[in-house]
């Protein structure tokens, strides 16, 4: 990152730009970061009773709640990926597949898919022995898979179309043309909404919660029904969200910074 | 004109108010059958509800029922979002430092519900199963006191007796009555799930009305009139209703 500092201005074949610093963002978000921290070790040193016995019941949560946002990313980057390019496919067959998919599966709740697929799926023989986890997985994976699919698409279709012309006068299929040339290029543009969709799918995993699976939330609301702390138990629950979110924020806009750094804004 | 019908308005709602017995309202989780769940109507009934609105007509208050869900349920009774839960809720040390209870209404005991053909038969075989429960019950309260075995909290029992159908889960834990009614009157799972035991507690498990701590006038209101229908039979009657068999 230190390399960064040295350059404020671009030259480039226009007018010189300062280069844009977002000390706004970089400033809120050490405040919302430091603030939510403090607001943890101050509640647990000052009440320990019953904000650290939260504290220390909820970490397998937190440990869940990652599983799930982790293969859940993995599995709809696969889904946008393929979603995408259906979507730009001269191929009939392939894109109706891949806009019926964005359609449908964007037509209907998170909630009600988890539901779906857990428990009205779970009548089914084959889907019977499908664990809760795996359940959650599949559910959010599909659903964000579609959200990924517009923005794989966006951001391929923001590549100028000389780009492909120049591939294919240079003799590269249309595969390779779209794996070598295309994709890098489009991975900036896509990686911003990319890294907004992590952040609402982290958020959203709370949802799985429905399905027994001992995720952050359902942890909290355990703790709260047995001992009736629902104002500390929600309040540490939040928090705790707050602080994973915000590093993942943190993480997202850091990968955009090294993919920017040779850009001219 | 406008002063004369605003005037005329007030006189109808005062009357109204003075002729308007008292209302209290009561938080009900309707997905506890028999107990309490929903006709299609959507109404609440059951065997609670029965003897809620008895205790309504022999207490002259009146007696509305809204279907809440179970998690916040006592959240909301904190809040002052209704007077009592009549929801099965039992009696217990815990609860009773965040919140008052009415006399016993009802004395239950933990059933275990398994797959038919199932070999739980003790509370011991349990070890090395995963048991569901709904959440904050004592259902799941059981069902982490019991050794080697994984608990599993639901935000309705019949979630858990859906899982267990699908074969996810090996047991579920929750109060006699209901765990009755799912494994033998339950057109969807009777056959194919059963009442393996009933689970007897060290002390006798009561369910209670529950009300804001401190609420003193309608915990009076409430014991009198339990005590009404219970001493005009009427109790006896809805339980034989509700609870043929026993």
């Amino acid at each position: 990152m230190s390399h960064r500092k040295h350059v404020t201005i671009d030259i480039g074949d226009g007018a010189a730009i300062p280069r844009k610093r977002d000390i706004g963002l970089f400033s809120a978000w050490w405040l919302a970061f430091i603030g939510a921290i403090a607001i943890i070790v101050y509640l647990c040193s000052v009440s320990p009773e019953p904000y650290l016995r939260i504290l220390k019941f909820i970490p397998d949560g937190v440990l869940v709640t990652f599983e799930v946002t982790v293969l859940s990313i993995l599995l709809s980057l696969v889904l946008g990926l393929i979603t995408g390019l259906g979507r730009l496919s001269k191929n009939r067959a392939f894109n109706l597949i891949a806009s019926t998919y964005v359609e449908v599966v964007r037509g209907i709740p998170l909630l009600v898919q988890l539901f779906y697929i857990y428990y009205a799926l779970g009548r089914l023989e084959i889907f019977s022995n499908l664990p809760p986890l795996a359940a959650a997985v599949i559910a959010m994976g599909i659903c964000y898979g579609a959200y990924m699919g517009e923005v794989f698409r966006a951001g391929i279709e923001a590549i100028d179309k000389g780009q492909t012309e120049a591939a294919r006068s240079l003799g590269f299929d249309s595969r390779q043309t779209m794996f070598l040339v295309i994709l890098p290029q489009a991975w900036r543009t896509i990686l911003p909404p990319v890294g907004n969709e992590f952040i609402a799918l982290l958020k959203d995993s709370s949802l799985v919660s429905i399905l027994a699976v001992a995720d952050l939330l359902r942890r909290g609301r355990e703790f709260a029904s047995e001992s009736f702390y629902y104002f500390e138990a929600y309040t540490m629950v939040a928090l705790v969200y707050l602080v994973i979110t915000l590093v993942l924020s943190k993480a997202v806009s850091h990968m955009e910074a090294r993919l920017h750094y040779y850009d001219r804004d | 004109m406008l002063k004369r019908f605003v005037m005329a308005l007030c006189a109808v709602a005062l009357m109204a108010g003075a002729a308007q017995a008292r209302t209290i309202h009561f938080a009900s989780d309707a997905t506890w059958p028999p107990m309490e769940m929903l006709d299609a109507e959507k109404n609440v009934v059951g065997f609670c509800p029965e003897v809620v609105r008895a205790m309504a007509k022999a207490g002259g208050f009146e007696a509305d029922i809204k279907s809440t869900a179970w998690d916040g349920i006592f959240a909301g009774l904190a809040a002052g979002k209704y007077d009592v839960i009549a929801s099965s809720v039992s009696i217990t040390e815990e609860r009773k430092r965040a919140m008052d209870f009415s006399d016993p209404y009802f004395e239950v005991k933990q059933g275990v519900v398994v797959r038919a053909g199932s070999d739980i038969k003790s509370f011991a075989d349990l070890s090395g199963k995963t048991v569901g429960a709904q959440i904050g019950t004592s259902g799941y309260f059981t069902a982490k006191k019991a050794e080697g075995a994984t608990p599993k909290s639901y935000d309705e029992v019949g979630l858990a007796i859906e899982d267990l159908f699908n074969g996810r889960l090996d047991a579920v834990i929750c109060d006699d009555a209901v765990a009755a009614d799912f494994a033998l009157t339950n057109p969807n799972y009777s056959g194919k799930l059963a009442l393996a035991f009933l689970i007897v507690p060290e002390k006798p498990e009561y369910l209670g009305f529950a009300v804001k701590k401190g609420n003193r006038e309608v915990i009076e209101i409430l014991n009198a009139s339990l005590k009404a229908v219970r001493e005009s039979g009427e109790y006896d009657r809805i339980f034989k209703k509700w609870f043929p068999t026993n």
